[in-house]
């Protein structure tokens, strides 16, 4: 349409809309220029300066100061004696994977469930509302449930069951933050499973139920098959924000411990350059986490799509 | 046989799955506010018990006052509103013009747009911070950005700078108006109107929905900021917001003591937030669902 359009008017100069496409284009330009500014100061040369830092070798404050080290930093820190590999790194998954799973499954079973009952919205607000609570709120109340003299120790005890350290045993601190994430995050999956879930084709289920299959049958033969597009979107928007999420180990351990227990690769690099002054290091480590992160959410997508052409 | 019972008879097993799952989500809340009234000594001891002994307020008063809630409340107001105002103003331009004008360069700034969203915020940290560090001529820099002692991070627009553009808003607004009839605008420029007439006049008015939607994503996530206000306010107490400061305020010695006061505070700082989705809950969940991630 605005081809033929702009064509007709060609070779017609003395139309009084001719000067238009270039008022637009000024006008564009106009129109986008604080975002652009904006992306150019805090987006584009930072990321370019974290690429240089991360080369580098910096111990803050002096800009003069910053020596070029070359891979360096790279090298100290992918090495097998490196805390960085094992535990951060494996710690890193292990945590993305313990909040994942659980919240990808819960929130599959509640959306499967909440659209048979009455008052779903009474339902969804429940499961929603640790989204709108801050991580300060959501990590000090598990903090405060977790404590030996918590709600949670004092059901155990009441079952006659010992007390568990959930954050000072150093095998239980990754899960049981793990479980809190999982918990904060299963809304939004519940949300938008919930809208995968309405969207299927009423008619499908209907010709399944005359042909004899039971619930069990349609929800692994149609609701799954069908939900794949907002399953996979849940699940890699999730396994990002595992991998990358460090607020709820800051709020509930502090230091990533007991003894790096907790401890994971945005958090490392967090301590590095605002605990230790190790600025390079804590670069290097953020450009290894964001590759690792785009290569996961690539396979994760290659895995996605692979399942879609099976069916 | 039992196709049809199961269409009359109610979902049980449903139900109770659901409810197991809703006392989970709905139990830490309730522990929380147990715990902020419980009077002092009375918090952590063993055995536990879920409801307080003597119903007290004294926690709130004590929040109110070894929080400075007041001050912490006013530069969460300030942050969270400005940021919200700016998200939206931006965004609606930049929609605007990647929707409807036509310019050289239009797409590649689109795609531009879109890889914006991909950066995670872990990776801009410490640059964004050396950035703010070495502003020119703030907090004593000289023109260089050099010299002073914390540049910007002395001042409160550092805490909203980093927030004041959302690829995430620019994308939605276009998505929302590109809806807008290209006719209504092409008669509009015939008349004569400008660009920003047409922006102001026609298309903004139709943008409500989703301009409630883009504002209440952003004035929740914003007023939930951990992480970069924490830092700024590390060095500079005075521009802690409400989550930073009962943060430091838990970190306190005393756990026993601090902890009843927390809650309290950490109630009264989620109230506008909670109230604001209550009223909006229907713009905010669409929110959520069309960001995927909170």
């Amino acid at each position: 349409m605005t081809e033929t359009y702009a064509g007709a008017t060609r070779g017609a100069p003395t139309r009084p809309g001719a000067g238009r496409p270039r008022r637009q284009g000024r006008a564009g330009y106009l129109f986008l220029a604080p975002s652009l500014l904006f992306f150019t100061v805090f987006l584009i040369l930072p990321s370019l300066f974290a690429i240089f830092l991360s080369l580098s070798q910096w111990g803050g404050y002096d800009l003069t100061q910053i020596t070029f080290i070359g891979v360096r930093n790279y090298g100290d820190i992918l090495n097998f004696d490196s805390t960085f590999l094992s535990p951060i790194l494996v710690n890193t998954l292990l945590f993305a994977a313990l909040s994942v799973i659980p919240a990808v499954a819960g929130s599959l079973l509640v959306a499967q469930c909440i659209e048979r009952l009455r008052f779903q919205g009474f339902w969804r607000f429940l499961y929603f509302l640790p989204v709108v609570a801050t991580v300060v709120a959501i990590g000090n109340v598990w903090k405060m449930m977790y404590q030996p003299s918590g709600l949670i120790n004092g059901i155990l005890n009441m079952l006659h069951i010992n007390s568990i350290g959930f954050l000072s045993d150093p095998t239980a601190a990754l899960p049981s933050v793990a479980v809190v994430q999982a918990w904060a995050s299963i809304g939004s999956a519940v949300l938008i499973l919930t809208a995968g879930i309405k969207a299927i084709d009423r008619t499908v289920y209907e010709a399944a139920e005359i042909d004899g299959a039971n619930s069990w049958n349609t929800f692994w033969g149609i609701t799954l098959p069908l939900l794949r597009p907002s399953l996979l979107f849940v699940f890699i928007t999730q396994c990002i924000a595992g991998m990358q999420s460090f607020a709820l180990i800051i709020v509930m351990t502090k230091d990533g411990g007991p003894a790096n227990a907790t401890n994971v690769a945005a958090f490392e690099m967090y301590q590095q350059a605002f605990r230790f002054g190790a600025w390079g290091t804590a670069s290097a480590m953020a450009m290894v986490l964001f590759v690792i992160i785009f290569v996961a959410t690539l396979i994760q997508l290659w895995i996605g799509r692979r399942a879609g052409e099976d069916d | 046989m039992a196709r049809g019972n199961r269409r009359h008879r109610p979902p049980w097993l449903s139900y109770t799955l659901v409810a197991i799952g809703g006392v989970l989500m709905a139990l830490p809340f309730l522990d929380m506010i147990s715990s902020s009234f419980k009077g002092s000594g009375e918090y952590g001891i063993l055995p536990y018990h879920f409801l307080p002994d003597s119903f007290t307020w004294s926690n709130y008063a004590a929040a109110f006052d070894q929080l400075q809630l007041g001050r912490l409340f006013l530069n969460s107001v300030i942050v969270t509103l400005t940021v919200t105002a700016a998200v939206l103003v931006t965004s609606a331009m930049g929609g605007y013009a990647l929707a409807k004008l036509r310019f050289r360069g239009r797409d590649v700034i689109f795609r531009f747009v879109l890889a914006t969203m991909m950066l995670p915020p872990f990776l801009l940290l410490i640059p964004d911070f050396i950035i703010m560090l070495n502003w020119p001529l703030t907090g004593g820099n000289n023109i260089l950005g050099q010299g002073g002692d914390g540049g910007m991070t002395t001042s409160i627009v550092s805490l909203m700078l980093p927030f004041l553009v959302s690829g995430f808003g620019i994308f939605l607004m276009r998505q929302f108006m590109i809806g807008v009839p290209d006719e209504m605008l092409e008669a509009a420029r015939i008349d004569g109107a400008g660009e920003w007439r047409l922006f102001y006049n026609i298309v903004l008015p139709q943008t409500g929905p989703v301009a409630i939607t883009l504002g209440l994503v952003t004035f929740v996530s914003q007023w939930n900021e951990y992480i970069w206000t924490s830092l700024i306010a590390s060095t500079n107490p005075d521009l802690m917001t409400l989550p930073v400061g009962i943060q430091l305020l838990q970190s306190f010695i005393d756990p026993n003591r601090t902890t009843p006061i927390v809650m309290a505070g950490i109630i009264i700082s989620t109230l506008p937030v909670l109230i604001i989705f209550l009223f909006f809950q229907r713009y905010y969940v669409r929110g959520v669902m069309l960001s995927g991630m909170k």
